[in-house]
C-alpha cells in the first residue's frame, strides 16, 4: 500500500483527469486573494469593538489605508465576477451544447437531484442509506457557487451604496444607506464564517480529502479522486467515450508544491480570520 | 534695663540723618544691629539676605515695599533695643484687606492653622523682599507660579494627605499634568503670558476645593472661570443645551448632571481640541449620559472608523457642534431638520436633503422607532442563523458519520463503479 499522499488531488489510482479550465482557476485564484484582503480589511469595522481590530488595520497602515485596500480587493471583485458573467454570455451565445450550462447533470443550477442528494446525504449520515452520488457539481459546490453569486451580488451593490453614498443619494433616501450597511456588514460576515468554515470543511478538512485538496490550482485530480467525489460524471463521460479527452498529464511537482503552499497559506488566513471572527462574537 | 536703654538713644541719636531723611523719619536705626554681622554673630542669624536677623537697610529697595519702614510692618518696634526675642509682624491684611479676607477663607488659611502645612502670605510672596508679579524674579511672576504651587502640590505627602478624596482627586495629578497641557506649555514653551496657570483657576487666594460652592472651580461656577477667557465660547456654551439645562436646574451631580467645560477638556491635562486623538476620546465623554445614541453611533460607519482611530470620521460634535448643541426643533440646531444639510455637506459635498435622511445613530432592533432598518436586520440575522445552523449540523453529523465509516472499514460508495 503506498502511502497516503498529502494532496486529496493526488491520492489513488489511474491518469489525471481535467474537472477546471485554466479560466475558472485563474477566477478561483483571484476570489481567494480579492475575498482574503475583503476580509482582512473588512473585519476590524465589524467588530470594531474587538481587541485585536485595532492592532489588525494598524497594521493596514490605519482606516484610510485598510479602506482603499478593501475598495482595490472589491474591484478585483467586480472584475471577477463581470469577467464570469461575459464568460457564461460567451459560452451561451457560441456554444452548441448550451443547454448544458442552464440545466441537466453538467449544469450550476439547482436540480431536483440535488434535493434528493441533500435528503439522502442526511440518511447517511444517520446510518439509513448508502452515501449520494454527485454529478460534476455537488450540492454543497452548487450552494458555494450561489452563495459567492448572490454575496457578490448584495455585498456589492450595498458596498457601493456606502463609497459613493452622495451620488446614490441623488436617487435614494438617505436611511438605505443605514440599511446597505446591515446588509453589507452581515452578509460578509455570513460569507466570511462559511467560506472560512463550511467550504473549508466541505473541501479541505473532512476526512476524505485531508488536509489539503488543490484541485481548484493545478485543475485535475485522480481518477480514483473523480470516481470518489463525481461517481455520476465519471460514469457518464465514460459511457459517452468522453474520458480520453479528459486525461490530463500530472501536474508537474514545482505546480503541485506551489498549489499545496497557497493552498495552506490562504487556508491558515481564513482560519485566522475566522477565529477573530468567533473571539469577537464571544467577548 | 538703664544702660541698655541708654544704647538705644544712642542708637537713636547716630541714625538720625542718613539715607532715609526725607522719607518718614526712622526713628530706630534697625541697620546699626541688623546689618552688623559682628553684632549678630552667635544670635541665630544666617548671612543670607532676608533671614530672620540680618536684614540690610537695602532690602527693601526695588521691591514693592520699598516706601516702608521696617516699623511699618514690625509694630511695636519703635522703641527700639532692646525688643522682644518673639517675631511680631502686623498682618499683611492691615494694608492688603481684600487680599487677607480672601487667604482667610480659603482651604490655605484652615490647613495653615489646624495642620501647620499650608501657606500663608510669605509663603509664596516672600518677607522682605516681595516683588510685584509683573517682576520675572518673582515667585508669582506669571511663568513661576505653577512652579511656585509645585513646591507643595508636587509632593506626594501633601497630595496623600489633602487629594486622596474622589472629590479632589483632579489635585493628585495637576503638577505634573499642567506643565504638558495647553496652557502650560504655552507658558513655559511659548512663554504666552495670557495663558492661564493655577491661580486664573483656582484664584491666588481664595483657594478653595471644588466640592466647595463658593469654589471657582465648583461644577456651578466652571463655566463662569473659563469665561473670563473664553468669553466667546462659554456665551455659545450658556445658550446651548447644555447651557440652559444649567439654568433650568438640571441637577449638578449623579448620573444625569449637566456638563460643564471640564467634563470634557479636564482640568489640568487640557489639549489642543483640534487633536484628532482627543476628538476622538470625547465621544466616549457624551456617551455617559447619551449611552444609547452613542452605543448606536458605535454601530455606524462613522462610529466604526472612529473607533479605530479614523480623525475624518464624523463624531459627536462634528454635527451637534462642540459647545452650541441644541434640541433638533431648535432652528438655531445645526441638526434641525432644515439644517442638516448643510450639517452633512461639511465632509460630503453634494449632500442634500436626501442625503440626510440618513440616521445618525438609531437602533436597528428597536422595531417601532426603526422599522425600515428592523426588518433588513432581523432579515439578515434569520440568514446568518439560518444558514450556519443548517450547515454546522451538516457538517457536525458528516465528521461523526465519516469516523463511524472509517472504524467500520467501509469503502467509499462509488467504489464498485471503478474503471
Amino acid at each position: 500500500m503506498t502511502p497516503r499522499a498529502l494532496n486529496a488531488a493526488d491520492r489513488g489510482a489511474g491518469p489525471y483527469l481535467w474537472r477546471f479550465s485554466g479560466f475558472n482557476r485563474t477566477l478561483h485564484a483571484l476570489v481567494i486573494v480579492s475575498f482574503l484582503g475583503l476580509v482582512a480589511t473588512g473585519l476590524p469595522l465589524h467588530f470594531s469593538h474587538a481587541g485585536w481590530a485595532r492592532p489588525l488595520i494598524d497594521l493596514f497602515g490605519g482606516v484610510a489605508a485598510a479602506g482603499m485596500l478593501h475598495r482595490i480587493c472589491a474591484l478585483i471583485t467586480f472584475g471577477y465576477f463581470f469577467a464570469h458573467v461575459a464568460y457564461l454570455a460567451y459560452q451561451l451565445a457560441t456554444r452548441p451544447d448550451r443547454m448544458r450550462l442552464l440545466w441537466g447533470p453538467d449544469s450550476m443550477v439547482p436540480q431536483l437531484k440535488d434535493v434528493r442528494d441533500i435528503i439522502q446525504m442526511f440518511k447517511w449520515f444517520l446510518g439509513m442509506g448508502a452515501r449520494p452520488q454527485f454529478e460534476r457539481f455537488s450540492y454543497m459546490e452548487k450552494f458555494d457557487y450561489w452563495a459567492v453569486f448572490w454575496g457578490v451580488a448584495i455585498i456589492g451593490t450595498s458596498g457601493l451604496f456606502l463609497w459613493f453614498p452622495t451620488f446614490f443619494a441623488r436617487f435614494l433616501p438617505g436611511w438605505v444607506f443605514n440599511i446597505a450597511t446591515i446588509i453589507h456588514g452581515d452578509e460578509a460576515l455570513l460569507a466570511t464564517c462559511f467560506i472560512f468554515t463550511i467550504h473549508f470543511f466541505n473541501v479541505h478538512i473532512r476526512p476524505e480529502k485531508f488536509p489539503i485538496d488543490t484541485v481548484i490550482f493545478t485543475g485535475r485530480a485522480t481518477t480514483e479522486y473523480m470516481q470518489e467525489e463525481h461517481p455520476l460524471e465519471y460514469d457518464r463521460a465514460r459511457r459517452e467515450g468522453r474520458l480520453d479527452a479528459r486525461v490530463a498529464p500530472a501536474p508537474s511537482p514545482a505546480a503541485n508544491r506551489w498549489s499545496v503552499v497557497l493552498g495552506f497559506a490562504s487556508f491558515g488566513l481564513g482560519v485566522v480570520l475566522v477565529i477573530l471572527v468567533f473571539w469577537a462574537l464571544l467577548h | 534695663m538703664r544702660p541698655l536703654r541708654g544704647l538705644a538713644c544712642l542708637l537713636l541719636a547716630l541714625g538720625g540723618a542718613g539715607s532715609l531723611a526725607g522719607q518718614a523719619a526712622q526713628v530706630v536705626q534697625c541697620a546699626r544691629c541688623h546689618a552688623n554681622r559682628d553684632f549678630l554673630l552667635g544670635k541665630g542669624a544666617t548671612w543670607l539676605p532676608d533671614s530672620a536677623l540680618y536684614v540690610p537697610p537695602t532690602i527693601l529697595a526695588g521691591t514693592v515695599h520699598a516706601s516702608l519702614r521696617c516699623a511699618d510692618c514690625h509694630r511695636g518696634f519703635e522703641a527700639g533695643f532692646p525688643h522682644r526675642v518673639s517675631v511680631k509682624v502686623v498682618p499683611c491684611e492691615t494694608c492688603h484687606a481684600r487680599e487677607g479676607q480672601d487667604w482667610t477663607a480659603s482651604s490655605h488659611a484652615a490647613n495653615a492653622r489646624t495642620a501647620g502645612d499650608a501657606p500663608t502670605c510669605v509663603t509664596c510672596h516672600g518677607s522682605h523682599v516681595v516683588l510685584s508679579g509683573k517682576d520675572p524674579r518673582s515667585p508669582i511672576n506669571r511663568f513661576s507660579i505653577a512652579t511656585l504651587c509645585g513646591r507643595c502640590h508636587a509632593d506626594r505627602r501633601i497630595i496623600g494627605k489633602y487629594f486622596a478624596t474622589p472629590a479632589n482627586a483632579p489635585g493628585s495629578t495637576a503638577a505634573q499634568e499642567f506643565p504638558k497641557s495647553v496652557h502650560g506649555a504655552a507658558l513655559t514653551r511659548d512663554g504666552l503670558v495670557v495663558s492661564a496657570t493655577c491661580t486664573d483657576c483656582h484664584r491666588a487666594h481664595k483657594v478653595l476645593p471644588a466640592s466647595d460652592s463658593a469654589s471657582s472651580v465648583n461644577r456651578a461656577n466652571i463655566p463662569t472661570t473659563c469665561g473670563a477667557c473664553h468669553a466667546g465660547v462659554t456665551r455659545v456654551f450658556n445658550a446651548s443645551a447644555h447651557g440652559t439645562a444649567r439654568a433650568a436646574g438640571a441637577p449638578d451631580s449623579g448620573a444625569w448632571r449637566r456638563p460643564v467645560c471640564s467634563d470634557c477638556h479636564s482640568a489640568h491635562a487640557i489639549v489642543r481640541a483640534d487633536q484628532p486623538q482627543w476628538q476622538l476620546g470625547v465621544v466616549e465623554e457624551c456617551g455617559t449620559c447619551h449611552k444609547q445614541l452613542y452605543e448606536a453611533f458605535l454601530e455606524t460607519y462613522h462610529g466604526k472608523v472612529a473607533r479605530l482611530g479614523f480623525g475624518l470620521a464624523a463624531k459627536c460634535s462634528d454635527c451637534h457642534t462642540a459647545h452650541n448643541m441644541r434640541p433638533a426643533s431648535d432652528p438655531q440646531s445645526s441638526v434641525f431638520a432644515g439644517n442638516l444639510a448643510a450639517t452633512c455637506r461639511q465632509c460630503h459635498p453634494g449632500a442634500g436633503a436626501q442625503f440626510a435622511k440618513y440616521y445618525a445613530h438609531p437602533d436597528p432592533r428597536a422595531r417601532t422607532r426603526y422599522p425600515l432598518l428592523y426588518w433588513p436586520w432581523l432579515l439578515m440575522t434569520a440568514l446568518l442563523v439560518g444558514v450556519m445552523g443548517f450547515f454546522a449540523i451538516h457538517t457536525g453529523l458528516w465528521l461523526v458519520r465519516s469516523g463511524v465509516a472509517r472504524a467500520r472499514g467501509e469503502h467509499g460508495a462509488s467504489k464498485e463503479n471503478g474503471p
